[in-house]
């Protein structure tokens, strides 16, 4: 007994460790052939598996993530699945941290062999995981990374489900500032960019387009993401007194630059919000319905779209989640669309595993709820966003031309109405 | 006692060399790469906080320090073996001890609190500089580093033995430590750093040690994590959540022992690796963490292994005890062992 | 020169709001050797007590003060009955540090559990409004936050000058010894203390809210803050925390409005480094009662 106490006390704890990781690694390597045959999968689920942020900085996107691509299986499922099959989707929460999707996609990919697999939320988390499927061979479509870092890896596996890698946000509204006759078109502009991958590239493409095109730049500012207090720097944009105001933002920035430029009293001709004001439903609650009138913005899927399958995917929606189309995140929409693509490549070619996707998807435009989606070899897709304004407390699509509900309007009109 | 601690030590090895060799799956190495980073961490850590008593709460951001080091030193370069950043880890150390100094000589003149201040302090001033000094750290683009051109089926092998090395060289440091003047020095500063100061202890010198060979080697994982990751992001690579795990990993285990921290941080690394992943939308992380946190602190302060050798121990005085009563001579006095065992507690 | 004053009345002005949140943190530390790691957590958890309030039952922020102060000195009392007085004397200074922060960690969980991660904002109908004052523009919202905390400080002076509670925590502070063997409860002190410390986060809490949007994880930058704040004032002096709240807000407005915004983060760092290189006893903080 005395000696199995001093073996317990002074070596157990070395032994105990070695111990669990020699049973955890039995299992490990004996739960080979627990997952998918090597025989046709006639019939077998389709599994698909995607780590998303339920929980940390990323949950409220990662969440309504999850709702489209469950919307997706369900509204597949009840036409008779993929080929026959049935959808599964695995989801796993990555916490929003890049250590964890990393691992989340080793466990679907070589633990549970998955299918497939789908991209998590955010460039952020995108390019580690994105790495860890291409060196197993798997496809990833995913909704939600398209930074520049993302197509920089030049991955032939990854397809960025949207219409435009996202610093080509702002070009929509260059595109159309050109497109009016030079008299009416703004002399001056000034560029309020958050410190953020998908922000300040988005307004430094616009000021590259200007500045060629004879638009001076009265002003700049890149702020840190801490940045809480915007009255310095609207304070400066206002003595500047640009004609056009581009604000490279994500949410609450831009909430807040509005708010300060109302209690500035200071009305530019044109405003562009990156996001924020993509918002349906959470920019008129923060800085008044009011003062929306002719601001513009950027944005792919938007209530009442005529896309292919839109409608169906709103009506679901709204079935399984309640609201209303104003409450619907375009987060649901993207991964929405991820499902209509596979659907689509298996239609085209009665296949769907990862070599057949990859080889399909680099040829051809493929219409989903955001609009026809093309990808070049690196996963950059070849379109454009819509270039969107609040007209009467609404989101319409104003340019390009196809894509129009209303016409642009401008001057923009003075806060308040 | 050094023939058996050597033994175990060998026998820890050479499992944990041979262990891939058994054929494991991929994600299991991934998991065993996470696990073994935290063990390192929380091992470097323990000097500082365990064995001389300065919780630090700033080794994030060296982590960060490390990273970031790495990623400059191989900026847009392609690697011809991979084993290059590997090689240059030493160099990361270096670095990582050399920034920690000044901050040690600058937050070690003054107390515990202070000194905890002066580190949370400086791990947000490195994830504030990580952000705005776009030209060194691509700001919050993030930067790249080269991908590692390993091949699929062992890819996660090198970054292994790599963790593996540091592991075993944070932990024979430790026992070093332990078996030393700088060891017996280390925990009289913690017991009574006046007292210590009057016996002729160098208590600057050895604190200052301390702090900077633990950031060193808090650099040199973080390098590894961000060859492994690929792609490193300000808010990531310096992140407060990072410390709390590597001090939380300490106390369940048992501070200032030498097994504490690697046995903490198996339990909570892969504890919270394969709990995220199989409870799915278990959005309570924060609050588990932060439980098991103060549950550690008020229930069982010293840690695990600290506490299971004090049951015993009491358990074999009282049968000692015992035993003693019945001899004529009456019961031993147990000072001597008593006060040996408190210096070399957990010297398992 | 515009921006400049511009600036320095912004830093002014929302001075007073960190001057409230860090007279609470110093106060906690005079009594009980204390660093709350949690006050940053304890403002948020404030805020958004502040914005329920006012999204569900239509309660102006300001008038919400006097539940949430109520509702959250309890829970600093909890916080220091449950958390804290269990630890034992030798292991408090280390082990203190941790349990706070792993308070704020908790409290971080329960937010973001209860309310999500999306930022939040409290938009009265006032928020938009400025006042202006020949070419300087003066928001309503900082105004009145200015008010409130001067009013609010006022009252934790009158407490802790004119009360015999406040007698009792002033002797705590200044010799824990003596103010026992003069009879005070050290016990009574240290919970109604750190309580108190808790009620002052809950008034700065609601104003928080009102000019800043928040997130359950904003507690980090908070706490960064504060914690340059109370060193510069000297640990334990509130007169010396609202002194240093001014100097900093005010140096940071001024760096941000003539420098750069990216560098007024780091103004509070550097604060910070130099006080505890030139003067580590801060402004006012005193030699004697080994605080550093």
């Amino acid at each position: 007994m005395h000696q199995s106490n001093r073996l317990w006390r002074r070596g157990g704890v070395a032994l105990v460790v070695a111990a669990m990781a020699l049973t955890l690694g039995a299992c490990a390597s004996s739960s080979n052939n627990a997952g998918a045959s090597a025989s046709p999968s006639a019939g077998k689920p389709l599994v698909i598996g995607a780590s998303i942020s339920l929980t940390g900085d990323f949950a409220d996107s990662g969440k309504a993530v999850k709702r489209g691509y469950e919307l997706w299986a369900s509204q597949v499922n009840a036409k008779g699945g993929v080929l026959g099959r049935k959808v599964t989707m695995k989801l796993v929460d990555d916490a929003s941290s890049p250590t964890q999707v990393v691992s989340n996609y080793q466990n679907l990919i070589n633990r549970d062999k998955v299918d497939l697999v789908f991209g998590p939320f955010s460039s952020l988390l995108t390019v580690p995981a994105s790495q860890v499927a291409k060196r197993y061979g798997y496809s990833f479509l995913e909704p939600a990374g398209g930074g520049p870092k993302v197509f920089a890896q030049k991955l032939d596996n990854l397809f960025f489900v949207q219409p435009a890698p996202v610093v080509k946000s702002g070009d929509v509204f260059a595109d159309w500032i050109l497109s009016l006759p030079a008299d009416q078109r703004p002399k001056t502009a000034a560029y309020t960019e958050l410190d953020d991958p998908f922000a300040s590239p988005i307004a430094e493409n616009v000021r590259v387009r200007f500045e060629a095109a004879g638009i001076k730049t009265v002003y700049k500012q890149i702020y840190p993401a801490e940045t809480q207090d915007f009255s310095a720097i609207m304070a400066k944009v206002v003595t500047a007194n640009p004609e056009v105001l581009v604000g490279g933002t994500q949410n609450e920035d831009a909430y807040a630059q509005v708010k300060t430029l109302v209690q500035l009293k200071f009305n530019p001709k044109f405003a562009f919000f990156s996001n924020g004001a993509n918002s349906p439903l959470e920019f008129p609650t923060k800085v008044g319905t009011q003062n929306t009138q002719g601001i513009m913005s950027a944005g792919d899927w938007f209530p009442g779209s005529t896309a292919a399958g839109s409608a169906d995917f709103t009506a679901a929606y709204i079935k399984a989640n309640g609201g209303s189309a104003d409450t619907i995140d375009n987060s649901s929409a993207e991964a929405y669309a991820c499902g209509q693509i596979l659907q689509a490549v298996a239609a085209k070619t009665g296949k769907i595993d990862n070599a057949t996707i990859i080889a399909t998807l680099h040829q051809g435009t493929w219409p989903t709820v955001l609009g026809d989606l093309s990808w070049g070899p690196d996963g950059a897709p070849s379109g454009t966003f819509n270039l969107i304004q609040w007209q009467g407390g609404k989101l319409l699509p104003v340019f390009p031309d196809a894509v129009a509900k209303a016409k642009a309007i401008y001057p923009k009109p003075n806060w308040g109405g | 006692m050094s023939i058996p601690s050597v033994v175990r030590g060998g026998v820890f090895v050479a499992v944990l060399v041979t262990l891939p060799m058994l054929g494991l799956q991929h994600w299991f190495l991934n998991l065993l790469v996470f696990v073994l980073m935290y063990a390192t961490m929380s091992s470097s850590w323990n000097l500082v906080g365990g064995f001389a008593g300065y919780p630090s709460l700033g080794h994030a951001g060296f982590f960060g320090i490390g990273a970031y080091t790495l990623a400059l030193i191989f900026k847009d370069q392609v690697l011809a073996t991979g084993y290059e950043p590997f090689l240059l880890l030493p160099l990361v150390g270096l670095v990582g001890a050399l920034v920690g100094w000044p901050i040690a000589l600058i937050s070690m003149r003054t107390r515990a609190d202070v000194f905890a201040i002066v580190t949370i302090t400086f791990l947000f001033v490195v994830q504030t500089l990580a952000f705005n000094l776009h030209s060194l750290t691509g700001g919050s683009q993030g930067t790249a580093l080269p991908i590692p051109p390993f091949s699929a089926a062992g890819f996660e092998l090198p970054f292994y033995y790599v963790m593996v090395g540091l592991l075993v060289f944070t932990m024979g440091l430790t026992f070093a430590t332990m078996r030393s003047k700088l060891g017996l020095s280390l925990v009289s500063i913690r017991a009574d750093e006046d007292k210590a100061r009057g016996v002729g202890v160098r208590v600057i010198g050895v604190k200052v040690l301390a702090f900077s060979v633990s950031v060193g080697i808090t650099s040199m994982v973080g390098a590894v994590w961000a060859y492994y990751e690929s792609f490193i992001y300000p808010q990531f690579a310096v992140d407060p959540l990072i410390t709390i795990a590597m001090v939380l990993m300490t106390f369940l285990g048992g501070r200032g022992t030498l097994w504490g921290p690697v046995l903490g941080a198996v339990i909570l690394e892969s504890g919270q690796q394969l709990l995220t992943y199989q409870l799915g939308a278990v959005q309570l992380y924060l609050i588990a963490y932060a439980l098991i946190f103060l549950v550690i602190i008020l229930l069982l302060p010293r840690g695990i292994l600290p506490t299971i050798e004090d049951r015993l121990r009491l358990r074999r005085r009282r049968r000692r005890t015992a035993a003693a009563a019945a001899l004529p001579g009456g019961p031993p006095s147990s000072n001597v062992a008593d006060a040996a065992s408190m210096l070399g507690r957990g010297a398992t | 020169m515009h921006a400049l004053v511009q600036g320095v009345i912004l830093g002014i002005l929302t001075g007073g709001v960190y001057a409230l949140m860090a007279s609470g943190q110093t106060l906690i530390f005079g009594i009980m050797k204390v660093v709350n790691l949690a006050q940053g957590a304890m403002v948020i958890m404030a805020a958004y007590l502040a914005y329920q309030l006012f999204t569900t039952f239509g309660v102006d922020p300001f008038l919400a003060i006097p539940i949430t102060t109520i509702l959250m000195f309890g829970l600093g009392v909890g916080v220091e009955l449950l958390f804290l007085r269990p630890l034992r004397r030798e292991d408090k200074s280390e082990l203190s540090l941790l349990v706070t922060f792993a308070v704020a960690l908790l409290i971080e969980g329960v937010l973001s559990v209860t309310w999500g991660t999306t930022y939040r904002s409290i938009n009265a109908g006032y928020a938009n409004s400025s006042w202006t004052l020949g070419r300087y523009q003066i928001t309503v919202v900082r105004f009145w936050a200015f008010v409130l905390s001067l009013v609010a400080l006022g009252l934790l002076f009158w407490l802790l000058n004119r009360t015999r509670f406040g007698r009792a925590v002033r002797a705590t502070v200044q010799n824990p010894e003596s103010a026992r063997l003069l009879g005070v409860e050290a016990q009574w002190v240290s919970a109604l203390g750190f309580g108190l410390g808790a009620a002052t986060a809950a008034a700065a809490g609601s104003v928080y809210g009102l000019l800043y949007p928040f997130t359950p994880g904003s507690h980090y930058d908070l706490i960064s803050r504060l914690l340059s704040i109370v060193v510069l004032g000297g640990l334990g002096s509130v007169g010396g925390a609202v002194v240093a709240g001014v100097i900093v807000s005010t140096s940071s407005a001024v760096v941000a409005a003539t420098i750069s915004p990216a560098w007024s983060e780091m103004t509070f760092f550097i604060v910070l480094i130099l006080v505890l290189l030139i003067r580590p006893r801060g402004l006012f903080g005193s030699v004697n009662r080994g605080a550093i």
